[in-house]
């Protein structure tokens, strides 16, 4: 099933020449149609739930609290299987994906970050490595590669060799986000990466997912709160509402005022950035 | 501190060597040491009988001490908590419950058996009554640690007030958990016991990978492949199973699930593939020279003390310094 995606991953290597604006759009690489999925009868969290995710493009999962980002990634990486609907990653289904064939494809970044042990960083990267070693976890020199590259790339070399829980929040996140990389995916979902981070460190994180999916070829959905980072970064927004999407497509596309005000129940503004030419959404004290 | 370096099929030979020999170093010196003087040479037959009767004790020493080590480590990757051990959880506890109530009511062959089911009733309801998340907060494991093991220390004396005064004694004596008693009727029990005691741990070693990962997150787990549930399950009924067959073999014996994974890990680090290896001889070990210890004890007074005298002599205060040190920050890890 899609070797080749396999190797070109196994090889480490840049996707050949970086993806233009809009490449891999027409050409599905993720596939969401009609999800439905409720933890208790009668309240349904994701309800007909269908978008695209073109290979190589960066997306962004928006939504109010409760709209079910959460629900939807854990369906995405296979935590969760989903009551309605069908999920295909390459063409394939999810579920006909072997699990550990599944974990050499999609690499998961979840919200939680607290080990109940103190691994180091390398140790923590290494991780990343799992589903590509054998049945007693002997890693060989190609998996200490990997990590020594994810490390590399996210910056976190310097602290290689330190705790987890010695880090900052931000430094954490980055590591975690390392694991992703040394697990050689060709899909990264992340849930809220930036939540508890101050800007500097939210500007960091995303721009290296912006210079993973440029550079890597890496597909990546994200999730997160805040409308402008992901109208900053984001090649592409899905905007949910009550387990359906409501709007999806470039952040001109979705961030309107009559697609975000009736999600949100706010008073909001969007006004276009010069110099990018992306929107922004301006916050208005007051009634909706 | 040996970490971090990758974890090769060299390595992981070399240090299984090692370990070997440490506790085959360890075992023969303990074979040699002791209260009667070999040395003297009153005759062959003599020294032969003494060194025969330390073997199986030493022998009855290590598959106890692996087994409750290898129980320990797996209970704390379980319940993602550091204080977890099959005596606080009160594992021991119904183990103990199952092997009296067999050996009252059938036959001490089905000890084992019965030790095993109580183990793994007790886990069952601990882990459904007070875990979060798949976690065992520390307040919670100490709490239904406490609740459980009183529960059964009074099943435990309901059946006892019941029995025969004969069986009063040696129930009492047993409760205290003593390796010193040799029965030759109980060879072939410890030949099984140790089986499943390695069966274990190589169970474990095959399961260490996952260990590591579900002790980082359940979600982190599953989405690098594994199995969280199949893993829990297969676990849960592995360190049952030693648990309740060492129980059967020499009582509750508490604390060595505790002490030895944590010795472990301030030496090794946290990766469970050097700790399962790891926790498996070095549980040998500490219990054979705890045992040795009591042996040479009886030369003080009367009679060797139970060794699960000695193991919580030294487990609970090193339970205290855990609590006061390593356990605020697993509190505050969340």
């Amino acid at each position: 099933m899609a070797k080749d995606a396999d190797n070109a991953a196994a090889a480490g290597t840049p996707a050949p020449g970086a993806p233009a604006p809009g490449a891999g759009r027409g050409a599905p690489y993720l596939e969401v149609r009609g999800l439905g999925f409720a933890y208790r009868p009668g309240a349904a969290v994701l309800a007909g739930l269908s978008f695209d995710v073109g290979r190589g493009r960066l997306v962004n999962l928006l939504g109010p609290n409760g709209s079910g980002k959460t629900t939807l990634l854990r369906i995405l990486v296979g935590l969760l299987v989903p009551a309605e609907g069908e999920v295909r990653l390459a063409g394939i289904a999810l579920a006909d994906y072997p699990r550990g064939a599944l974990a050499r494809r999609i690499a998961y970044v979840p919200q939680e970050t607290a080990s109940a042990a103190a691994f180091t960083v390398l140790e923590t990267v290494l991780m990343g490595r799992s589903p590509h070693t054998g049945a007693l976890g002997f890693e060989t020199p190609a998996d200490w590669y990997a990590a020594r590259e994810a490390l590399r790339l996210t910056e976190t070399e310097a602290f290689a060799e330190r705790s987890l829980e010695e880090l900052s929040g931000g430094e954490r996140q980055r590591v975690v986000i390392a694991r992703a990389i040394a697990q050689e995916a060709d899909l990264v979902l992340l849930d809220e990466p930036t939540a508890f981070l101050d800007i500097k460190h939210q500007h960091a994180i995303y721009g290296l997912l912006a210079r993973l999916v440029a550079e890597r070829g890496l597909t990546a959905v994200c999730v997160s709160h805040d409308l402008n980072l992901a109208a900053a970064y984001a090649d592409d927004l899905v905007l949910l509402a009550a387990g359906r999407v409501a709007a999806r497509g470039t952040p001109a596309e979705v961030l309107r005022p009559e697609v975000l005000r009736p999600v949100y129940e706010t008073p909001l503004e969007v006004r276009t950035d010069e110099v990018t030419g992306r929107p922004y959404v301006l916050l208005r004290r007051g009634a909706v | 501190m040996i970490r971090p370096r990758p974890v090769t099929a060299r390595r992981y030979v070399a240090a299984l060597g090692g370990w070997l020999v440490a506790w085959v170093l360890v075992a023969a010196a303990a074979v040699l040491l002791g209260t009667e003087n070999i040395w003297a040479w009153e005759s062959w037959e003599s020294v032969r009988t003494v060194l025969g009767i330390r073997l199986y004790l030493v022998l009855t020493a290590s598959i106890v001490g692996a087994s409750l080590a290898l129980a320990g480590l797996a209970f704390q990757a379980l319940l993602r908590n550091p204080l977890a051990d099959p005596y606080i959880l009160g594992v021991s506890g119904g183990a103990s419950l199952g092997v009296i109530l067999s050996s009252l009511c059938f036959s001490i062959l089905l000890a084992p058996l019965f030790g095993f089911v109580g183990a793994l009733a007790t886990v069952a309801v601990v882990y459904a009554v007070a875990q979060r998340r798949g976690r065992l907060e520390p307040y919670t494991l100490l709490l239904s640690g406490v609740i459980i093991n009183a529960f059964y220390g009074a099943a435990i004396m309901l059946v006892v007030a019941l029995a025969s005064p004969m069986e009063r004694g040696s129930i009492a004596y047993w409760m205290m958990g003593s390796i010193g008693t040799f029965d030759p009727r109980g060879t072939p029990v410890v030949a099984v016991v140790g089986g499943l005691a390695v069966a274990v741990a190589v169970v474990f070693a095959f399961l260490a990978k996952g260990f590591n990962l579900v002790v980082v997150g359940e979600d982190t787990a599953g989405a690098l492949g594994v199995r969280v549930e199949r893993l829990r399950l297969v676990a849960f009924v592995a360190a049952s199973l030693v648990t309740g067959a060492s129980v059967a073999l020499v009582g509750p014996i508490g604390f060595v699930g505790l002490i030895c994974p944590h010795l472990l890990r301030l030496a090794l680090g946290p990766d469970h593939r050097r700790l399962v290896p790891a926790s498996f001889f070095f549980g040998a070990i500490f219990l054979v020279l705890a045992d040795l210890a009591t042996r040479l004890l009886a030369s003080v007074g009367d009679q060797a003390p139970p060794v699960g005298v000695l193991t919580a002599m030294c487990g609970g205060p090193f339970f205290i310094y855990l609590l006061r040190t390593r356990w605020r920050r697993a509190a505050e890890v969340r």
